[in-house]
């Protein structure tokens, strides 16, 4: 299991550096997901099974999608599909493919050896111990998270709030308006 | 598990929290300004009454809280700055163009992340406390976002902060790979029992990450833009309330976790007590503009308040305390003053030195308000900063920290000169001046009496501070 949990994070690493070297949005985006795959599977090997299912179902499924939507949203209007064909280039993929393939074969040695409780060390952390711990002694955590959660959302409705009297143009990118 | 004991003690915290939801209820519902600034204002009195109840109590320790006299004494000084920053933001945000009541929000939010920083046991609470009191920061900023400098500063701290914050996590994870625990007491036990270069690390970067809300020396560089470009309250409170609760949690985790008393440890935080000092003055000599130079000054301050933690033992929670309190009613007074000369809200905050050029012969009592405000900063007896820095430098003679005195009487030395020069252009004449300026209510205002208030206090702590001394006698006791 040390060796999946070692392998799964060297994939984060590589994937990550990835992410910041990458000029263009959608390309980092790609190396994005495979990290946050890769760290789900460190959860795994380390017998948190909860926080492994939420990293993907929330970090990689929801909002990554939202993500990706946005970004090519935001290059609509362009050349779409040539720039669609100019992205498949091999050497766009070749390094998201080859660390998610890194990634699987983690998962299927796992698998293969049958044994699908197993982790470093410790015991398993089941969804039921995890939701205890939170709505128990760590219920002021949550609550504050809830607050928290609350400035950050006003915070961003009132400063991406557009002049009700000025065109919503941006006059140096004319990334909205017209189109 | 959560008992009645517990949620009573939280009461303050809660209380907060729930005039920010009835806030925002009240916003999703109808905007109201001035109904809004009330609600939020009676909101903070009884959270502020509620803390004097508890502290009959005697501490009580929630499984991630503790409530002892510390965290009330930091409930209290935040709950009073939080409040002149809803009276100050009343009147500036008065002729605001845009929503005006989301303001009120994010500053409750950001109160109850100060709580919740200093009574912070644990390091989940601390991290969600910092979070809570600087997330809504941003936004406060940031506030009149069509300002290019507002933006700039909102930006400019959100950027700065989340690189903090890792350094914080950062350390806070190498921390929990050492020992396991989470709690700061737990973490203590295991840190004496195994003390290594890991956890040395950690507390290092879990400092690196304090320091930079608290504008210590080499992660100074953002305040004086972010002070200038922030909306006259929000900079206030950025200046009082925040700094304040950070600081008591550093205290905190200084008192209690041995790695922070190490040697080596202890040798860095006596170098940057005096780097900060000397740094912050020196760059204050050459500003002309009032916020930047509050900012600076501010830096020094906390430069001259870390020698309490260096020295950690005898009186220095006390100092701490005093030091605090005399701090914040003079910052207070001094961002009350830009910001009611800003008021109401135009523009820029009018924050440039020249602005001030002849003020006295306007304004007199808001002169006088600032005056007291720079002679208490400067230490000039019978203000209240002179208690303060009598208290720092007694601990220091006392403790024999000879490096750390001369520091402190240096920093103060140079600080004398700026302070003065900011007094002097208050009472310039110019030539051709307008006598009178635009219709001056702003006494009879709430702002303007709460920054008469503040004034009187510091003048009143300056001549009489012994009820405030004892008060904070009491909490030291409370506290340790």
């Amino acid at each position: 299991m040390e060796i999946a949990f070692y392998l799964s994070g060297l994939v984060a690493v590589l994937a990550t550096l990835g992410v910041i070297t990458n000029a263009n949005p959608v390309h980092a985006l790609l190396y994005l997901i495979v990290s946050l795959i890769a760290v789900a599977m460190v959860f795994f090997s380390l017998g948190a099974p909860f926080a492994g299912a939420l990293e993907i179902i929330v970090y990689a499924g929801a909002i990554m999608v939202l993500f990706v939507f946005v970004v090519m949203m935001l290059n609509l209007g362009e050349g779409v599909a040539a720039q669609e064909r100019a992205w498949l280039k091999p050497r766009t993929w070749l390094g998201p493919a080859v660390l998610a393939a890194a990634l699987l074969l983690v998962l299927i040695a796992t698998l293969w050896r049958g044994d699908i409780g197993l982790v470093i060390q410790g015991e398993t952390l089941t969804a039921k111990m995890v939701g205890i711990t939170l709505f128990g002694p760590w219920l002021i955590v949550v609550e504050l998270a809830a607050m928290l959660l609350l400035a950050a959302l006003v915070t961003a409705s009132h400063v991406g709030r557009m002049a009700p009297d000025k065109p919503a143009t941006n006059r140096e990118t004319g990334a909205r308006g017209d189109a | 598990m959560l008992t009645m004991t517990h949620l009573v003690a939280l009461t303050p915290l809660i209380l907060v929290c729930i005039t920010a939801v009835a806030v925002m209820l009240g916003i999703a519902w109808q905007r109201h300004h001035a109904g809004t600034a009330i609600a939020s204002a009676a909101g903070l009195n009884i959270a502020l009454l509620s803390v004097l109840v508890i502290w009959q109590m005697g501490p009580v320790e929630t499984p991630l809280l503790v409530i002892d006299g510390l965290a009330l004494f930091a409930a209290i000084l935040i709950l009073i700055s939080t409040l002149v920053c809803v009276t100050l933001a009343h009147a500036y945000l008065e002729k605001y163009p845009g929503p005006r009541e989301e303001f009120y929000l994010l500053l409750l939010c950001a109160a109850a992340g100060g709580i919740v920083l200093a009574a912070s046991r644990h390091l989940a609470t601390l991290f969600f406390g910092l979070e809570l009191l600087s997330m809504p920061l941003y936004g406060m900023l940031a506030y009149a976002f069509r300002e290019r400098h507002s933006l700039e500063a909102g930006i400019k701290y959100l950027v700065l902060s989340a690189a903090a914050t890792a350094f914080l996590l950062f350390g806070m994870a190498l921390l929990y790979a050492q020992t396991g625990r989470l709690d700061l007491a737990g973490l203590a036990v295991a840190l004496t029992e195994d003390p290594n270069a890991w956890a040395l690390a950690g507390a290092g970067l879990m400092l690196v990450g304090l320091g930079f809300k608290l504008s210590i020396v080499p992660f100074h560089l953002w305040t004086p833009d972010v002070y200038e470009g922030g909306p006259g309250p929000a900079a206030t409170f950025l200046a009082s309330a925040s700094k304040v609760a950070v600081f008591v949690v550093l205290l905190r985790l200084v008192l209690v976790a041995p790695a922070f008393q190490g040697d080596w440890l202890h040798g860095l935080l006596a170098v940057l007590a005096v780097v900060t000092m000397l740094v912050g003055n020196l760059l204050a000599l050459a500003q002309s503009n009032l916020k930047r130079l509050l900012g600076y000054s501010s830096i020094a301050h906390f430069g001259y308040l870390m020698v309490a933690l260096v020295i950690g033992d005898g009186l220095a929670v006390e100092t701490v305390g005093v030091y605090l309190v005399t701090y914040l009613v003079t910052t207070l007074g001094a961002f009350g003053v830009v910001t009611l000369l800003s008021t109401p809200y135009s523009g820029e905050d009018a924050a440039a030195l020249h602005h001030y050029r002849g003020l006295f012969w306007r304004r007199p009592y808001l002169t006088a308000v600032l005056t007291v405000s720079m002679l208490s900063l400067a230490g000039i007896p019978f203000t209240a900063g002179f208690i303060g820095k009598f208290y720092i430098i007694a601990l220091g003679v006392e403790a024999e920290r000879w490096w750390l005195v001369g520091g402190i009487i240096m920093g103060s030395a140079i600080g004398l000169f700026y302070y003065l020069r900011v007094m002097v252009t208050l009472f310039l004449v110019e030539p051709g001046m307008q006598r009178r300026d635009a219709p001056h209510d702003w006494g009879v205002r709430a702002g303007g009496v709460v920054v008469l208030g503040l004034a009187l206090l510091v003048l009143l702590l300056g001549v009489y501070p012994s009820p405030m001394i004892e008060w904070v006698k009491l909490m030291a006791v409370a506290g340790s």
